[in-house]
């Protein structure tokens, strides 16, 4: 073992979260050591492997991001990858598949760059309707950090308040509103006619203008897997002013191990480098944020005689109220084109159906139109029907343009036995898989069968569609929460308003695995938010001692 | 080939190595082929690299050429082709009895467009145009996971829509250049 480095702050990860963070902290004239499990990589680079993928693997949208031997992840190459690393169990194991990327920057690579917030309604939802947790704060505590990340990020947003998610704002947006292509227009138009308002999403993806050293959006429709101009906003881009500022950035450094020392202070992290050496290092706070399922994984792993159940787990709660949106999908046929693949792959939502005294019952959902580009699967389609020519090129057209998908996301109730553990199976370097048991629970069933399903049949018939099958199996929205769930209590929850854990004064595990419930809307943004509220409270921290 | 050592690199190919690619990168690419690729340019550029031919290949890829263009009505890239006819080529008795026969149908029916000929088609034959066809239109010559990927901008996927839709990572617009606008199924581009 080797005594390897020392800082103010040490960040485990470099997603969105670490990254606000680091910077902020950097700012602050604190000295701050980024970890990160995984390589760092250039755009180019994956850019370059995504355009030599093979068609059929272009719905895996992880294949340009393939784990090392050190920092695996899921890997959806094929049905055996795909179940080697999550260990999932449970009615609904396949709706925790989560895709994420272990690399410098996280996941933020290959995020839509949706910026939903969450309404106070969706902060109070035992309050106000008797099912889940209410937030220990609420959303005018948060407002302020929601309007610091759409700055930091440069989120881009309508200006018509009508045309906001919640219209509760202090600030603009820093940049106006993406425009839409003929799809999302289409599905407005229907979505209207229902008397629904399909809304123009905030998104973390520069509007027209430049922002913050990065490029306007051109409509390169690749945000997932990866924006090859870099206007969509990722942590890769802040890495570099990062280190500018100062910052110093570990990668392949995979974090096994929190140490608690006297007072159960943490007083260092180890991680293992590739070749399974050692290195211990130390600092006066402690940043996890390596997403909802390493950074429990991680905790849990850290048991010691102190922490039995494992670092920050006197609640037993680490690793308990794993959320994500369960997702439906529809598939549309329609006799006219929708287009898909005319600007970003994601670009706006109904919002609305999310909320109501019906979530007394069931789940809300909200309902959006996949934009991505159907050229590929339309070529697929029509070659495989033996056509050749005219008839080959027409039924390319035809099934590229006629064919559209239309997303369900549910909202899910925190619930302690959706549970992440330790797997007996081991990584390369010896470190146990994450086992995690998912039931989307009769409350998302029940929004499924009664409400999210007959109206997304509805917004496709008022599209035109002559065809549309609607999956019934939950899937992924790879927005994972809940694992860290925050609290006034510390019976009950793992960290405070803060993020800090309830059980170490000196460790902050800021991001989704902190929230408390989590709304239909993509966490992002949220996640963000906490990991500044986080960071003030840090530098009061240490200017305080 | 350039790009197959360029799929090489990838990074389930990276060792123990805690750097993982600037040291074994530099010393397998040349600064024009990483600064090509630095800018998106290997797919996309298919005259980049020319492999020796020997002249019974180049006699054959000639052939695959004129049968190709009869099987497919568009403008086709020579580069891509004999990227297909290498792939195609790991079978090489059937690849060149299929061409054969195909390219003998077409004179015999005096074919002009596919339509002319591949109806009266044997199923094998069907079979070994279809593939043909698809690996022009797909940049692939059997989509499977590792497959080496032989056209990504100009595979012939992307044309028939390519008046509206983006090919992934390229761009048609600028600056929130994009609209509503929905053209007909009908106004099929050229190309």
């Amino acid at each position: 073992m080797s005594q390897a480095e020392s800082a103010d702050i040490v960040v485990v990860g470099t997603g969105v979260v670490g990254c606000l963070i680091a910077e902020q902290l950097l700012d602050a004239g604190h000295s701050v050591l980024m970890l990160e499990a995984g390589p760092r990589v250039e755009r180019w680079q994956i850019v370059e492997k995504y355009r030599n993928l093979a068609p059929i693997t272009t719905t895996n949208l992880d294949a340009a991001y393939p784990p090392t031997r050190w920092a695996p992840f899921l890997d959806s190459t094929s049905p055996l990858t795909a179940v080697d690393y999550l260990q999932l169990e449970g009615p609904n194991a396949r709706a925790y598949r989560q895709d994420y990327v272990r690399y410098a920057g996280g996941s933020t690579w290959h995020w839509a760059g949706i910026c939903w917030r969450l309404t106070p309604e969706d902060m109070r939802l035992k309050s106000l309707y008797g099912v889940g947790r209410d937030w220990a704060f609420d959303y005018a505590t948060l407002e302020p950090y929601y309007t610091r990340v759409e700055q930091a990020l440069g989120v881009c947003g309508p200006s018509d308040p009508e045309l906001q998610w919640p219209p509760i704002r202090s600030k603009p947006y820093p940049m106006g509103r993406l425009p839409f292509g003929p799809g999302e227009q289409k599905f407005t138009d229907a979505a209207a006619r229902l008397g629904l308002k399909n809304l123009p999403a905030a998104q973390a993806r520069n509007s027209g203008v430049a922002y913050d050293g990065r490029p306007p959006c051109c409509g390169n429709n690749s945000c997932i897997p990866v924006c090859p101009i870099g206007a969509k906003y990722d942590a890769a881009s802040s890495l570099p002013r990062i280190e500018a500022k100062g910052g110093k950035i570990l990668v392949n450094a995979v974090v096994y191990r929190v140490e608690a020392g006297a007072a159960n202070q943490v007083q260092a992290v180890h991680y293992f480098d590739p070749d399974k050496q050692s290195h211990r290092v130390t600092g006066k706070l402690f940043v996890i944020a390596c997403n909802g399922i390493e950074t429990p994984k991680l905790l849990l792993m850290s048991a010691d005689t102190r922490n039995p159940r494992g670092v920050a787990n006197s609640s037993d709660q680490v690793g308990r109220n794993m959320m994500d949106q369960p997702k439906l999908v529809a598939e549309l046929t329609l006799a006219e084109p929708a287009w898909t693949g005319v600007g970003p792959v994601q670009g706006s939502s109904i919002m609305q159906t999310s909320q109501g005294d019906f979530r007394r019952e069931h789940a809300g959902a909200l309902f959006r139109f996949n934009n991505m580009a159907r050229s590929r699967l339309g070529a697929i389609q029509a070659l495989n029907k033996g056509l050749v020519g005219k008839a080959l090129d027409a039924e390319i057209r035809r099934l590229s343009a006629c064919t559209a998908e239309l997303t369900i996301e549910h909202e899910l109730l925190p619930d302690p036995n959706n549970r992440l553990t330790l797997s007996d199976k081991k990584d390369a370097l010896g470190i146990p898989k994450p086992n995690i048991y998912y039931d989307v629970g009769a409350y998302v069933r029940k929004s499924a069968e009664s409400y999210s399903t007959p109206l997304v049949k509805q917004l496709a018939r008022e599209m035109g569609a002559t065809d549309v099958k609607v999956t019934t199996e939950f899937t992924n929205s790879d927005h994972i929460m809940g694992g860290m769930i925050m609290g006034a209590n510390p019976a009950d929850s793992v960290v405070d308003v803060d993020c800090r854990a309830h059980d170490h004064p000196n460790l902050f595990l800021p991001g989704g695995g902190a929230m408390t419930t989590a709304g239909c809307g993509n966490s992002t943004l949220t996640m963000a938010a906490l990991a500044l509220k986080a960071a003030d409270a840090m530098v009061a921290q240490l200017t305080h001692a | 080939m350039l790009l197959s050592a360029f799929w090489s690199f990838g990074l389930k190919d990276c060792d123990s190595s805690a750097d993982i690619g600037a040291a074994r990168f530099s010393i397998r690419f040349t600064r024009r082929l990483v600064l090509a690729a630095a800018v998106g340019l290997v797919a996309a550029q298919p005259r980049l690299v020319r492999s020796a031919v020997a002249p019974d290949d180049r006699f054959m890829d000639d052939r695959f050429m004129a049968l190709s263009r009869l099987l497919i009505p568009h403008n086709l890239d020579a580069e891509i082709g004999r990227r297909i006819a290498a792939e195609l080529k790991t079978d090489r008795a059937p690849f060149r009895d299929h061409i054969d026969a195909l390219l003998k149908l077409a004179h015999d029916r005096r074919a002009a467009v596919v339509e002319d000929f591949f109806p009266f088609a044997s199923d094998q034959s069907k079979a070994a145009a279809l593939r043909i066809i698809s690996a022009w239109y797909l940049g692939v010559v059997d989509d499977a996971p590792d497959a080496k990927i032989v056209a990504y901008e100009l595979a012939l996927m992307f044309k028939p829509t390519s008046d509206v839709m983006t090919i992934p990572t390229y761009s048609i617009s600028r600056p929130n250049g994009w609209g509503a606008t929905s053209p007909p199924l009908s106004s099929m581009p050229t190309f």
